[in-house]
């Protein structure tokens, strides 16, 4: 029994290379962040190694301690806080892939955040990821594949992980983690189809907690004057050299208000993602025209672009300040 | 889990498993040593999942069990202890493992042995024994000739193979290239060749050093470990795949010129002409003079390095064939003179492009290849 949830068409195509012995010696993993890389790509390491008939079982030690990353065959090669994959990781790696596996199964290495391998680290995985050593399977992850080098891209099979549709992880949230329907479809509407964030979001209730800050103060600042609304500019675009992602996170969730209010105004109020906030989105959208809300989302993309530019954070959050649509009518 | 033992046995017992504990590693519980009882016996083992060392000593076992401690943090601690008597508890809810020896104690928090790799046991497959001094000196006379550098991972290894009454163990880097033949005290079924790395069997050297018995040998039925079985101790190691390049090619079948000299004079020739070649690319230049009637033949060595100075050192040889001219590096020459034995070697070449071959006198069971470097004469 696979344990990823949706993904049937990768899991089937998996499972019959799986037992008819034709897996790919290595596989790109891609996908948006928490969408079932990591855990698709254990699975299947489950499966290499799986002591059960059923592969992968789930039950068998081998199972369990691959799952509790507790096996001495699959290795995870991430970031570890640094700046990028080094090149002596993957020659460690290299080394371990030269031995035969210590359990006798396969070895699995799995490459969390390929996009992170620095070049020299890239291209000394490439003679392994073109020709590995038997029982070795290479699994890369990565959530930018572009920023992968082409002769790293063209050495696997690329599997494309799509987010999931909203009722999937709805029902994976009520059935296997046992949540409230009702704080499952908020969660499953915001999770964007990524069932690994929603999971997260259950067990952190700072991220919960977070947005509502969050959102509360987008709402206030819509009410009040230009003097206040730089006040937050500054605050936000202070913690910019510290937490990059921060402020990434503050305009995702931004965007996606204003395309909340702008599926309201176009009458399509039941895609909206904040599904939790409906009544004060219906009615914050009486305030606004078509235009400004179409205006004000161009340019908070343009925003996010240009903080991925290493644009002044504070300049581009004061002119985003400027451009919140005027409060209308009502 | 409850026993007693000595705190010298259980210091050597460490120092032996612990010569097995991963220091960079991507599997944590590996940076812990295991403790289980058997029997009347308590087991020590590590592993860094490449090898894996276990070993046993005499405990006065009260109750059986088993953990896994930070090698590191009780090595440490075991080797503060005075050498008296160590009484070990392990309380099985906390985990904790209680060392009470004379007038100290210690606590250490441990981790579920269940949570360790699997050490590797293997009971059937490929057998033999072999001397524990003749395994000693093949490891000796052959593992200095393997990479260091992984670009070939095959080369970081030893092959190793098994045939008959004889084991050949042969390294190489490239460079250079070692054959040791060994005999083995019981013959092996099959024919089988695997190839152990490196590191393993610089670990086994050093385990065999006060060693008896013959060792025990097995390579499991899949080729995929082999375990060396000592007394009171086990190394397992993983094998490593591929193919190893057949270095039979590379050893020359003729020569042109063979210079046999005394092994002491030209380690001492090469070890001074070391010191000048120490700089830059370490070059040592041999010249090889056969004898006339009344002058016996000779090999010069000489070395030289723009910045410091030069060399030259003469040593007698009885010289065969043609006056001839080679360059070594100074590290293979001494490496290799260095773990020979006898009284007396030979050198053989056949240009001063071509590989040169040294071999001790009196024994048929070693050959070693050095790849010339190529100099302005």
């Amino acid at each position: 029994m696979w344990q990823v949830m949706g993904h049937e068409t990768l899991v089937a195509l998996l499972d019959n290379s799986l037992k008819g012995g034709n897996l790919s010696h290595a596989y790109l993993l891609v996908g948006p962040p928490h969408v079932g890389k990591m855990t698709l790509a254990l699975n299947l390491a489950q499966a290499l190694n799986c002591q059960g008939d059923q592969k992968p079982c789930g039950t068998c030690t081998s199972c369990q301690r691959i799952a509790g990353l507790r096996h001495a065959d699959i290795q995870v090669i991430g970031l570890d806080g640094r700046a990028e994959i080094g090149i002596d990781q993957i020659r460690e790696m290299e080394r371990s892939a030269t031995l035969k596996p210590f359990e006798g199964g396969n070895r699995v290495f799995i490459i969390d955040g390929a996009e992170h391998l620095s070049t020299e680290a890239a291209n000394c995985l490439l003679k392994t990821l073109e020709e590995p050593p038997p029982n070795v399977q290479l699994m890369l992850l990565a959530v930018n594949e572009r920023l992968l080098l082409p002769t790293v891209r063209s050495r696997c099979q690329k599997l494309e992980l799509r987010p999931l549709p909203t009722p999937v992880v709805e029902r994976a949230l009520i059935e296997h983690w046992e949540v409230a329907p009702e704080q499952a479809m908020v969660l499953a509407r915001l999770s964007s189809g990524c069932l690994g964030w929603a999971v997260g979001a259950l067990h952190d209730d700072r991220i919960t907690g977070e947005r509502a800050a969050r959102l509360s103060a987008l709402l206030h600042l819509t009410g009040v004057g230009r003097a206040e609304r730089f006040d937050y500019a500054a605050q936000i675009a202070s913690q910019f050299s510290k937490n990059r992602g921060a402020i990434r996170e503050v305009l995702s969730l931004w965007i996606g208000w204003w395309r909340d209010l702008l599926l309201i105004k176009g009458g399509c109020g039941d895609f909206i993602t904040n599904i939790d906030q409906e009544a004060t989105l219906y009615n914050e959208a009486e305030y606004y025209h078509l235009t400004g809300i179409k205006g004000f989302i161009k340019s908070m993309q343009q925003a996010v672009e240009a903080l991925g530019q290493n644009a002044n954070p504070r300049l581009v959050l004061e002119v985003l300040m400027l451009n919140i649509p005027q409060r209308e009518g009502g | 889990m409850k026993l007693s033992c000595l705190q010298e046995n259980l210091s050597k017992g460490l120092s032996i498993a612990g010569r097995a504990v991963a220091t960079r590693t991507t599997l944590p519980i590996t940076n812990n040593i295991l403790l289980a009882t058997e029997k009347s016996r308590l087991k020590l083992a590590a592993t860094n999942l490449e090898i894996a060392i276990s070993c046993w000593m005499g405990a006065k076992v009260t109750e059986q069990g088993a953990i896994t401690i930070p090698a590191r943090l009780l090595t440490d601690f075991v080797n503060s202890l005075p050498n008296d008597k160590i009484e070990m508890t392990l309380s099985p809810k906390t985990k904790t493992l209680e060392l009470k020896c004379a007038r100290f104690e210690g606590r250490i928090n441990g981790v579920d042995a269940d949570e360790f790799p699997p050490i590797p046991s293997i009971g059937e497959g490929v057998m033999t024994k072999i001397d524990p001094e003749a395994l000693r000196l093949a490891i000796a006379q052959v593992v200095f000739a393997a990479a260091t550098e992984e670009t070939r991972p095959v080369l970081t290894g030893v092959y190793s193979e098994f045939d008959g009454n004889t084991l050949t163990l042969a390294a190489a880097d490239g460079f250079r290239l070692a054959v040791h033949k060994a005999p083995l005290a019981e013959p092996v079924a099959e024919r089988t060749e695997v190839i152990i790395p490196a590191r393993a069997l610089t670990e086994l050297q050093r385990l065999i050093t006060d060693q008896e018995e013959p060792v025990e040998l097995t390579i499991n039925p899949n080729r995929s470990q082999v375990l060396f079985r000592l007394k009171d101790v086990e190394l397992v190691s993983q094998l490593i795949q591929g193919t190893f390049p057949n270095y039979n090619q590379l050893i020359p079948q003729s020569y042109t010129t063979r210079a046999e000299v005394s092994l002491a004079e030209f380690t001492k020739a090469a070890r001074t002409a070391a010191i000048f070649a120490r700089e830059g690319s370490a070059i040592v230049r041999l010249q090889i003079t056969p004898g006339e009637e009344l002058t016996p033949g000779k090999i010069v060595l000489s070395a030289r390095t723009e910045e410091i100075g030069d060399n030259i050192g003469e040593i007698d040889a009885t010289v065969e064939g043609e006056e001839t001219k080679i360059a070594f590096n100074s590290k293979f020459l001494s490496d290799v003179l260095g773990v020979l034995h006898e009284e007396r070697v030979t050198l053989e070449m056949t240009s001063s492009s071509s590989p040169g071959v040294i071999r001790p006198v009196g024994v048929e069971n070693y050959t070693h290849v050095v790849m010339p470097m190529f100099v302005q004469w």
